[in-house]
């Protein structure tokens, strides 16, 4: 099989999440299956291609991908609508350990779109909701305006605590659905405080900049958290997907095929990353 | 190429005469390459007779497994978007092919490319390459200022014990041929004299006085921890700032670096594309840029990665990724040496 050739996928829907960041529902005919955590190189022919995270689970041939237009490929992107074709190549990468955390306390931190790749495990953890412990998101946007996929929080906080917060806020008064839920202002970090864990029974699944998984991980090092039960999703630059074109190289790792998601014990003090 | 064929691994004194017969009269099925001189330098490239060849070269500036096994730029697909999208991909014509003449260094090379192209993922482009390659390798007659693949287990004689097909040693007017693999057995139809224990005591003569001619080493053992201990050290910033240019040149001559961009280009009607693939290097500013970031922004982080990932880095295909080729010292213009930078952090922390 070629992984390098595409295959096509259809944007069945189109949902903006803010200002400039889309969630997709795009279909594949045949069989297509990824776990959470796990990417696709999307692109389309002439642009090229760039590594997203899948934002939901797979639900008959559907999936999710919630993007943000910044470079050149996500910003191609923003002219597709319902309807139209783009490619994909995937799912690529190691997900979030889910087989490791059966019964255990789990942390979802997320920092901005680094949401994104948290949703799918908070998906499955929500259909199981009994084979896990106690669950809580700790979510930091930059602003109110900025919040992904906030009409689900209504579901999520049925089952899961959730901890909420904004490096910012840009309206004056504050109006927005965060505010009725007395979020924070401030680093994700803080949210910390709030939350009382078990240390020994728990488990991280972090995902947002690598400077803000940083100063989490140290956090949570502090609440006794072990290291090897702390796990990250890292960003880096990929061309193929499949541990051969050499860019998301990390210090002998391969981002695309030994992770994305990697434990904090292999990446901890690796050159050129911050964790 | 982890196949292991069952063949007899016979061993002859044939006379290079005969030998360059056999070669020619494998022209009619398989494109023939090997070692030519042009001036003063040689190349690998296709010969229309084995009179071209140039057995006796010191070193290339390319390798052989680079040119024409992983190609420098090839193909992927093609696409049309005529409303709808259609997606074809360009598998390469696999022309069989011998290289003829390949230095252990380059040999093991191959090795190395064949665990990142032929591993967890298959690399259909390469794969279909590989397969269709005769490698008749060639141990080495003299030893460079910059080979050190005596430090790094590559050379000057050949090793490995598959993943090739034959293993020349020059004997004068002859060859010691050994046979590697069941497809050459079968190709390899000329009787020569069998080699006996005196022919490979001379054999092992031969390479241990080559053994005494490395006048550039490397102490390998414990580097994947020295350099883990040592990412701050002087000499990555020194040298970067001294003398580094961020040219690449290193990462385009060295026979393992594997790194590749995929670049699509357009149509002038914008109704069809192709995509192709084509070399990159670390030592380019944007290779690890992604959005607002760099995570090898500065020249010395660069230069890092590229020593670190020849001389450690070893769990990655649990081989070191330096064939002590020396190509990188040689063709680096301001004379940056990686067995030096080694060393240098050594002195400080011997191993």
């Amino acid at each position: 099989m070629n992984l390098l050739k595409p295959i096509k996928a259809k944007i069945k829907d189109i949902k903006q999440e803010c200002e400039d960041i889309k969630t997709y529902t795009l279909f594949v005919k045949g069989l297509f299956g990824a776990m959470p955590g796990q990417f696709n190189m999307v692109g389309y022919p002439g642009v090229g291609e760039a590594p997203i995270s899948l934002s939901s689970v797979v639900y008959n041939g559907c999936f999710e991908h919630t993007i943000k237009g910044v470079g050149r490929v996500t910003k191609f992107l923003e002219r597709f609508r319902k309807g139209d074709e783009i490619l994909i190549r995937g799912p690529f990468g190691k997900g979030w350990p889910l087989d490791k955390v059966g019964g255990k306390d789990i942390l979802l931190i997320a920092g901005g779109v680094g949401l994104a790749p948290i949703r799918p495990v908070l998906q499955k953890i929500l259909s199981k909701r009994k084979s896990f412990g106690k669950i809580s998101l700790l979510y930091g946007a930059k602003n109110e305006k900025r919040v992904l996929f906030i009409n689900e929080f209504d579901k999520w906080q049925k089952n899961i605590s959730l901890y909420l917060t904004v490096d910012e806020v840009v309206q004056h008064p504050p109006v927005s659905p965060l505010a009725e839920r007395g979020s924070n202002v401030g680093l994700v970090t803080d949210l910390l405080d709030k939350v009382k864990i078990d240390s020994k029974n728990t488990f991280a699944f972090i995902c947002g900049p690598e400077i803000m998984m940083r100063f989490v991980c140290l956090r949570l090092l502090a609440m006794r958290v072990d290291k090897s039960n702390i796990y990250v999703s890292l960003e880096r630059r990929m061309k193929c997907g499949i541990g051969h074109c050499g860019h998301c190289q990390h210090f002998g790792l391969f981002v695309c095929k030994d992770g994305p998601v990697f434990s904090y014990d292999q990446v901890c003090g690796l050159p050129d990353g911050l964790l | 190429m982890t196949k292991k064929y069952i063949f007899r691994k016979s061993k002859e004194l044939v006379s290079k005469d005969d030998f360059f017969l056999w070669l020619d009269s494998l022209r009619k099925n398989y494109k023939l390459i090997g070692p030519v001189r042009d001036e003063n330098q040689t190349t690998f490239r296709e010969l229309n007779s084995s009179k071209k060849l140039f057995m006796e070269y010191e070193t290339t500036m390319l390798s052989p497994g680079k040119l024409f096994i992983y190609k420098q730029r090839e193909e992927l697909c093609k696409f049309k978007m005529d409303g709808r999208i259609s997606v074809e991909e360009a598998l390469p014509l696999s022309d069989k092919q011998i290289i003829v003449g390949v230095h252990p260094c380059d040999t093991n090379a191959i090795l190395y490319l064949d665990r990142i192209f032929l591993g967890a993922f298959k690399d259909p482009y390469y794969e279909s390459r590989r397969k269709n390659t005769i490698i008749i390798s060639l141990n080495c007659t003299q030893v460079l200022k910059n080979c050190f693949c005596s430090s790094v287990g590559t050379g000057p004689f050949l090793k490995a014990s598959s993943g090739y097909d034959m293993l020349l040693t020059d004997f004068d007017d002859k060859y010691l041929v050994e046979i590697k693999s069941k497809r050459a057995e079968k190709l390899f139809n000329i009787k020569g004299k069998r080699a006996g224990a005196i022919e490979l005591k001379i054999k092992s003569d031969k390479e241990k006085s080559l053994l005494n001619k490395f006048e550039k080493t490397i102490n390998v053992k414990g580097l994947d921890n020295l350099f883990r201990n040592n990412l701050n050290h002087p000499v990555w910033e020194h040298t970067a700032e001294d003398k580094c240019l961020s040219c690449s040149n290193c990462v385009m001559v060295c026979p393992t670096c594997f790194c590749y961009d995929i670049l699509d280009e357009v149509s002038v009607d914008l109704k069809t594309a192709r995509r192709f693939r084509q070399l990159d290097a670390c030592q380019d500013l944007r290779f690890a840029e992604v959005h607002g970031d760099n995570f090898r922004g500065g020249r010395g982080a660069r230069l890092r990665q590229f020593v670190t990932h020849k001389l450690n880095q070893n769990k990655q295909f649990d081989i070191i990724g330096s064939v002590g080729c020396g190509r990188c010292i040689t063709w680096c213009p301001t004379g940056i040496d990686i067995t030096e930078i080694a060393k240098e952090i050594q002195r400080h922390e011997p191993a």
